[in-house]
């Protein structure tokens, strides 16, 4: 079995984040369709929590969240539904999705956001499938790894992090520096 | 491993293994359209499953209504409730007690299956949100593992039996009633009896009298721990709610013994069962029928019911042993350091307790709205793992409440909450509100009773150092409706959604109820005061509690101090910010708090019909305000019959501006406005409300028919006030529908 509840979380590189200003903007979003080929429901608060999942728009597919764990801004996609593909396209998929809508909201020109693309954090929300530990990280390093340099070019390098309670996820440091759209013009 | 069942094994108890399974089946078979939508969501309901805001495939962007079309069709999971719409899930969390597994697997379900956030709720419970369906039985299994089940959370059952998160642990308690909190939960979860209910039934347990923490008075039924003469027992109370008309329980027995416990509360669940009404969703509470039969019959119905039980050796068993639930701590007490630091000094002023056992504290996890999140639940439950034991309760002021924690660890156990972000002090104060889910996700929610809770933590947070102690102290909770799910009743502030229509557009406003009074177990409720737009409720509260820091008489309480200047006074104060400006002139008023959408139903144009007769309409339902304020200028006065009749003819009020509103001749006469009524508006089912159906209606048909506005006492006076307000919010609402409809059909040619 498969795991598919892949998170792809790119960091922001400039710009204060003032969480209060993408609830309009994802509210934008779910009107105008922006996310074309995802059903947008609704966007979720949670500004008042610290180092929190900040805001989220709520997607039938998947959730988009400009979350700010760790103290560290970022969007965060977060697939919730299974994928019709093979597992490199359903990791490749996810990144360009954080990708896109990362790119989206650098166009968003009351948010002054832009992202980084040295470093990406991946992880997977699915214990029975994809528990922390090393049995995993060998399935998925090679995937992460062509992912990641077929979006941001170069060797990238992959560690693993967090506890076997955590769910896995992987740090990747890219050594990329250009832009969102230079990644997604790549691959 | 290929699924959770397999994976868990036997590590699920049996007979939760097979409810699981039956419901999954149930999903099965509802997918394959062989199960009706009403027997799938009744079932789905009793597992904890619950519908959320816009799972009817529709929702308003501000512009419109626009439909979610959701890949699974016309595959639904009750009437009108779309299979793929995500939903809720009310996970059970008996008297609130959490283990540090139970707080893990939960974290990793936030996780996995919701976005992330863990939510306290009012009654104890855990919520997550945003579930899709089909996840729902592996969800359960994983608590199921660790002896959680989401069974009969909601729906017309025994929902989670509450008690006071200190039981055990507190200073004021008569004795322990976490045991018997315990063995009645697992008592009555699936007892026969109790499965033919026409509502749901809540219990509640208290380890004292004057104490809040078990808020028993507006329970079902709520027990009181006491001891006479050596011996233990309960005060027991019932027909206690709060709701669209808020109820006191009454005394059923003044000094229940410990082992009479079950049998009257199963003789009570039984008369209900039997007794209580099943066809009116509206009136079925335990308490229209304690209403109804008066509680000397309802003692008497027990009495006699208790008779007919057939002994059970369950009732009693778990007395041979009362400290089977006692929770044991990992560390030596000792005392807190003399040179402890002053930020841990701040934060221990409200979030830390003295436990009755020497040298151990209870210590409160103020949580921002009831949310928590993933990472810090397991960063918490790690704490506990280490400093304190199985030992967390999640409270109905929606925080976490850490047990047993050493004097000697406090400020390291302060230090690592810093570092979690989750050492916020004030726990219990004005920033520590209490919130209903309103609008953010509840299907029934008028106004965003989380947006507005968290827009003044925002606010107050920044000033409460410089807060006066006495406005400090005060207690806020905020619904979205008038359902009350957020306690509003019991606080010292409330507040509950309405919505009201200003020059043709909707307007979110809140309902501010003052006085009720929180302690002594919710002694008393609060009375509204004045409906102000939801934007100008920050602004509200720096009015009221400005009025009483400057009024009030030496330490006067806020309680005392309305009390003594009555409701009235405070009208007069909220007066100039009740009235929202012109949309032209500020549009903000037209959305909701952290909802940028704006607050209309499709486009509700000013149309030329509307422009006509909007002045005449809103004219008298004004005027059945003005008369329903007065009403309650008399209640405070003491003139209840003056009162009651003054509700009555607020109605009247009402229904003659709706019925003028059709275009119907109606003269002044209350028995031509009550039959044009009827016949115009409540037969016709537009007076109906959405969800409550003709129960708003028949306030005013069944007064008008029986007259009992006359020579009220005060508790008549207190239900005729409340049903009143009722009956003008659903006029509002009734005359919002008739002019969207209007302006529809304007449209349309
Ligand atoms: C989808 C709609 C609803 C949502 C999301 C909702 C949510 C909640 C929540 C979170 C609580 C506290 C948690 C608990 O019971 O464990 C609660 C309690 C409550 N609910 Fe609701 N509720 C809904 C519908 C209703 C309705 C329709 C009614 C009444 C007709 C109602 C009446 C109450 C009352 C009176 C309480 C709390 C006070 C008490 O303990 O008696 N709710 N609800
Ligand atoms: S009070 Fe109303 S809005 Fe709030 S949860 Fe209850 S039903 Fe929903």
């Amino acid at each position: 079995m498969q795991a598919t509840k892949f998170q792809v979380k790119l960091y922001t590189r400039v710009g204060d984040i003032e969480l209060e200003k993408l609830i309009p903007v994802f509210h934008e979003w779910i009107r105008t369709k922006k996310i074309s080929d995802e059903l947008l429901i609704d966007v979720a608060d949670y500004a008042h929590v610290p180092q929190g999942p900040g805001v989220v728009l709520i997607g039938h597919q998947s959730d988009y969240y400009l979350d700010v764990a760790d103290n560290r801004p970022g969007l965060l996609y977060s697939r919730k539904r299974g994928f019709e593909g093979d597992f490199q396209a359903g990791i490749d998929d996810a990144f360009r999705r954080a990708l896109n809508a990362c790119q989206l909201l650098e166009g968003e020109s009351s948010l002054g956001l832009q992202f980084a693309t040295n470093e990406v954090l991946f992880r997977v929300q699915d214990r029975l499938v994809a528990p922390n530990a090393d049995a995993t990280y060998d399935a998925y390093k090679p995937a992460l790894e062509q992912a990641a340099s077929a979006f941001f070019g170069g060797a990238p390098s992959l560690e693993r992090i967090g506890t076997e309670r955590e769910p896995f996820a992987v740090r990747i440091t890219t050594g990329a520096s250009g832009t969102v759209a230079d990644a997604l013009a790549r691959h | 491993m290929t699924s959770w069942k397999e994976q868990l094994g036997d590590r699920i108890p049996d007979q939760l293994a097979g409810e699981v399974d039956l419901f999954e089946g149930q999903i099965e078979l509802k997918m394959q359209g062989k199960l009706d939508d009403k027997i799938f969501a009744e079932t789905r309901l009793r597992r904890g499953v619950y519908g959320q805001r816009y799972d009817n495939g529709l929702r308003d962007d501000g512009t419109g209504q626009k439909t979610l079309t959701f890949p699974c069709g016309d595959l639904t999971k009750g009437p009108d409730t779309v299979w793929d719409a995500p939903g809720m899930m009310r996970i059970k969390v008996p008297f609130g007690k959490l283990t540090v597994e139970q707080l893990e697997v939960l974290s990793e379900l936030a996780e996995e299956n919701s976005d992330s956030i863990l939510h306290v709720t009012t009654r104890q419970d855990i919520q997550l949100h945003y579930i899709h369906i089909e996840e729902a039985p592996d969800m359960m299994r994983r608590l199921a593992a660790f002896g959680i089940t989401t069974r009969e959370a909601c729906g017309n059952s025994v929902r989670n039996v509450t008690a006071c998160e200190y039981a055990g642990v507190c200073t004021t308690q008569a004795f322990d009633v976490t045991p018997y909190a315990d063995a009645i939960t697992k008592y009555l979860l699936g007892h026969p009896d109790v499965q033919d209910f026409g509502r749901k039934f809540k219990i509640a347990f208290s380890g004292c009298e004057d104490n809040p923490c078990g808020l028993v008075t507006f329970h079902d039924l709520g027990a009181v721990a006491q001891v006479r003469n050596g011996k233990r027992g309960f005060r027991v109370v019932v027909g206690g709610g709060l709701g669209a008309v808020p109820v006191q329980a009454k005394v059923l027995a003044e000094f229940c013994p410990e082992e009479e416990l079950f049998p009257l509360t199963q003789a009570v669940a039984r008369v209900f069962a039997r007794l209580g009404e099943k066809q009116s969703r509206a009136r079925a509470r335990i308490k229209f029928l304690v209403q109804k039969v008066g509680i000397d019959e309802f003692k008497k119905l027990v009495a006699d019911e208790r008779e007919t039980l057939r002994p059970d050796e369950r009732w009693t068993a778990f007395l041979d042993d009362l400290h089977s639930t006692d929770e044991k701590p990992v560390r030596e007490a000792g005392a807190i350091p003399s040179d402890a630091p002053a930020g841990f000094q701040a934060w221990a002023k409200h979030n830390l307790k003295p436990q009755a056992q020497d040298g151990y504290y209870s210590a409160i996890v103020k949580l921002p709205l009831g949310d928590f999140t993933a990472t810090q639940g397991r960063a918490l439950a790690q704490i506990a793992r280490e400093l304190t034991g199985d030992s967390i309760r999640c409270t109905v002021e929606q925080n976490l409440t850490i047990r047993w924690l050493s004097g000697a660890d406090a400020v390291t156990f302060y230090d690592r909450l810093v570092a979690l972000n989750m050492a916020a002090p004030g726990a219990g104060t004005i920033t520590d509100m209490t919130s209903c889910p309103g609008t953010d996700t509840c299907k029934l929610g008028i106004s965003a009773s989380r947006g507005l809770t968290g827009e003044l933590r925002k606010r107050l947070t920044v000033i409460e150092d410089e807060l006066h102690p006495a406005v400090q102290a005060l207690r806020m909770k905020a619904s979205g409706c008038f359902n009350s799910c957020g306690q509003h009743h019991a606080a010292d502030i409330g507040f509950t959604g309405v919505s009201r229509q200003v020059g043709g557009r909707k307007v979110p406003h809140f309902n501010i109820v003052l006085g009720g009074q929180w302690t002594e177990n919710a002694k008393s409720y609060g009375l509204v005061v004045a409906a102000v737009p939801s934007k100008n409720i920050p602004k509200a509260v720096e009015l009221i509690t400005g009025h009483y820091l400057t009024n009030r008489e030496g330490e006067e309480s806020f309680q005392a101090f309305m009390a003594r200047v009555g409701k009235k006074e405070f009208r007069k104060v909220l007066a100039p910010i009740q009235k929202a400006p012109a949309y032209e002139d500020d549009p903000s008023y037209y959305s909701d708090w952290g909802n940028p959408r704006e607050y209309t139903i499709g486009d509700i144009g000013v149309g030329e019909c509307a422009g006509e007769i909007v002045p005449f309409v809103e004219f008298g339902l004004q005027e059945a305000e003005q008369q329903l304020h007065d009403a309650q200028d008399a209640l405070e006065a003491g003139l209840s019959a003056t009162a009651a009749a003054g509700a009555f003819n607020a109605m009247v009020t009402a229904a003659k501006a709706l019925v003028r509103h059709l275009e119907v001749q109606v003269t002044d006469d209350a028995d031509d406005v009550v039959a044009n009524f009827k016949t115009h508006l409540h037969d016709t089912e537009l007076f109906h409300d959405p969800f409550a159906k003709g129960k708003f209606a028949t306030y005013l048909l069944k007064m008008h028919g029986d007259h009992s506005y006359e020579d009220a006492d005060d508790e008549i006076a207190h239900r005729t006030l409340d049903e009143a307000q009722l009956f003008l919010e659903a006029a509002h609402a009734c005359y919002q529908r008739l002019t969207e409809a209007a302006a529809a059909a304007a449209a349309a040619e």
